[in-house]
């Protein structure tokens, strides 16, 4: 193209006007220094409005940014606690999931067989609802990907078996004995699951289940708390945190406590009457939360009795032992969320909630005068450091290896530590008396190579695995999970491979 | 709804955020009153028990917050513009009282700090 200025004096030349594009079609005419589109085609600038020269006084000459507007969510919000629902919702079976053919039931008489150990025993159906009411399955743990839920027969859970055969036996040496047992373990190790299975086996051998399924409500500041007039240092009661505790129990032990009549007086309840049954009596705290500490404590007194009071002896039916699972016992063991009246906050151990279950770890008083287990166990996913907890702990565990609380290895709190004494009381060591069984530590650990070989084949036969299951394979998954750490073993045996060849799952074949 | 100190309050909403609501309670004040009356920090407006919106209301009602809080604090700036001090004439002209710099910054004197202040 020519160029529309003179090269010799730098001045415009004159265009014809018939060469001019018409003033209708363009409207500037320039020239774009490395663009290739056509200049006539962009939109014409904007005068610009924030120009620094329409600054007002002080003002900043600072970069000014139009801010994006938020895109307006059309969709309406989900209902008021349906995303909590979602959350915490509890799915038991899976109906694109294998039906195990051959699959036993966890009962009296094979809880205790040492002949399935390493198999999964499902869980009655019967029983799920209960198991339910107690709040003993916890979401995310893989109860979604079988037919039906189950468990696996462990060398602990047939421990725990033969425990709860001997307490509720006839041998009167071991019946209505009281077994304490503070449950650790590596994260995925089961400590839960061993807890539902505890009241698994409580509910089949017909005892009281009585279950926190989370500690750490009680400490989180989310419900209620209300102190206790005269009491000095002030102590506090948790009425609405008692009554969901009184609603889990009815709830679950219904058959057992409807069969059981009242047979004490308790003060601040004059009303009852001996013909109210103990699921009558658990009732009336459900209503008014206001009372629902009295009734627990009226609830708990009835199915410590062993003898009726004077003048209610009319249909005494003697107790069934009780069971006491807590789980996340850590939280108990530190500072509570609540403040106390001059702001300070409140310790745990003056929740009369929190209290009465952990008094129950000491054996120097009769607790469960009908026998029973009390089963605290301790969580990893949620877990705050407690080092008073920890100091506890190891001294228990160098008590149970046979060193002397006044030699000198005996594990004490560090100097400047500054450790809760409160807790550390808790784990002294208290002598057994009478049927009182001192406190214990059980450490679950993994599973064995036979268990794990169990546990892996019933993925097999569900449809989850597609693998030759030998001894190799087995020992590697077992190896890969950390020694058969349960929750691994599961992490491994959901994860669905494509295998080289389908092969039908073998489990005879090594 | 829940009457606090002549303030209608829903039901769901938490009492925390709702004492909030008042000019001169923060965080601290109310974590306060709430321990006072050991209501416990989740608490939402509708758990109340009416003894307990009593005893609210009669402390809060005691308490220099809302209007008066806010004639105090103007007087306050009124005082130091009166007596002609460095820190009044700073509320008056709209500049950082503080010592803070005002090349760049200083918007919020800007838009508060003026002869007829306002909180």
């Amino acid at each position: 193209m020519a160029s529309p200025w003179c090269w010799s004096c730098l001045s415009p030349l004159r265009t014809p006007r018939a060469i001019l594009p018409s003033s209708t079609t363009t409207t500037r005419i320039t020239t774009a220094g490395f663009h290739s589109t056509a200049v006539q085609y962009a939109m014409p600038a904007k005068k610009n409005k924030n120009s620094i020269t329409q600054l007002k006084y002080r003002q900043g000459q600072t970069l000014r940014r139009k801010k994006k507007k938020a895109t307006e969510n059309r969709a309406r919000p989900p209902a008021i606690g349906e995303r909590k629902a979602m959350r915490k919702r509890i799915v038991l079976s899976n109906p694109n999931a294998l039906e195990v053919e051959g699959m036993q039931e966890l009962s009296p008489e094979t809880m205790i067989d040492n002949r399935l150990r390493g198999s999964v025993l499902g869980l009655p159906v019967t029983m799920l609802d209960q198991l339910r009411a107690v709040q003993a399955f916890k979401p995310r743990q893989g109860w979604n990907i079988f037919r039906r839920p189950g468990t696996v027969l462990r060398r602990d859970a047939l421990e725990l078996g033969q425990l709860f055969e001997k307490i509720s036996g006839d041998d009167p040496a071991e019946k209505g004995k009281v077994v304490r047992k503070i449950i650790t373990g590596p994260k995925g190790s089961g400590k839960t699951v061993h807890l539902l299975q505890a009241a698994a086996m409580g509910f089949l051998k017909n005892w009281v289940v009585i279950t926190v399924p989370d500690a750490y409500e009680l400490v989180s500041g989310t419900t209620s708390y209300s102190p206790i007039e005269g009491s000095n240092p002030p102590q506090y009661v948790q009425p609405n945190a008692t009554s969901a505790l009184l609603k889990r129990t009815v709830e679950a032990n219904s058959k057992v406590l409807e069969s059981l009549k009242v047979s004490q007086k308790h003060a601040g309840l004059e009303n009852l009457k001996p013909t109210m049954t103990l699921k009558d009596l658990a009732q009336l705290g459900l209503g008014d939360a206001a009372l629902s500490w009295p009734v627990f404590q009226a609830l708990w007194a009835e199915l410590t009795a062993t003898s009726p009071a004077p003048g209610m002896e009319n249909g005494f039916q003697s107790r069934p032992p009780t069971l006491v699972t807590v789980d996340g016992l850590s939280h108990w063991m530190t500072k509570t969320a609540y403040r106390a009246e001059d702001y300070s906050f409140v310790h745990p151990h003056d929740l009369v909630f929190v209290q009465h279950f952990l008094s129950l770890l000491k054996s120097d008083k009769p607790t469960l005068k009908n026998g029973g287990m009390l089963l605290y166990a301790t969580s990893t996913s949620n877990n705050p450091s407690s080092y008073s907890l920890e100091v506890g702990l190891d001294q228990m565990i160098a008590r149970q290896d046979g060193v002397s609380p006044t030699s000198p290895d005996y594990p004490a709190p560090e100097a400047y530590s500054n450790a809760d004494p409160r807790v550390l009381e808790l784990f002294k060591p208290t002598a057994a008396s009478g049927k009182e069984g001192v406190l214990e530590l059980q450490t679950l650990g993994g599973l064995t190579r036979e268990e794990t070989r169990g546990y892996l084949e019933y993925f097999a036969q569900s449809g989850l695995l597609r693998e030759n299951i030998n001894e190799k394979w087995v020992s590697e998954r077992w190896s890969l999970s950390g020694g058969g750490i349960i929750g691994e073993l599961e992490k491994l045996g959901r994860h669905v491979s494509a295998p080289a060849k389908l092969a039908q799952p073998t489990p005879d074949v090594e | 709804m829940v009457f606090i100190l002549g303030v209608n309050f829903p039901e769901r909403n938490l009492l925390k955020k709702s004492l909030q609501s008042f000019f001169g309670i923060g965080n601290d004040t109310s974590s306060r009153l709430l321990a006072r009356f050991n209501i416990h920090p989740t608490c939402r407006v509708g758990e109340l028990a009416n003894k307990q919106v009593l005893d609210l209301t009669a402390v809060l009602s005691e308490m220099k917050i809302e209007n008066d809080l806010r004639r105090e604090v103007l007087n306050d700036i009124k005082r130091l513009k009166e007596t002609g001090t460095y820190r009044g004439r700073r509320h008056a002209l709209g500049l950082p009282v503080r010592g803070q710099r005002t090349r760049t910054q200083i918007k919020t004197p800007v838009k508060l700090n003026r002869m007829e202040r306002r909180l």
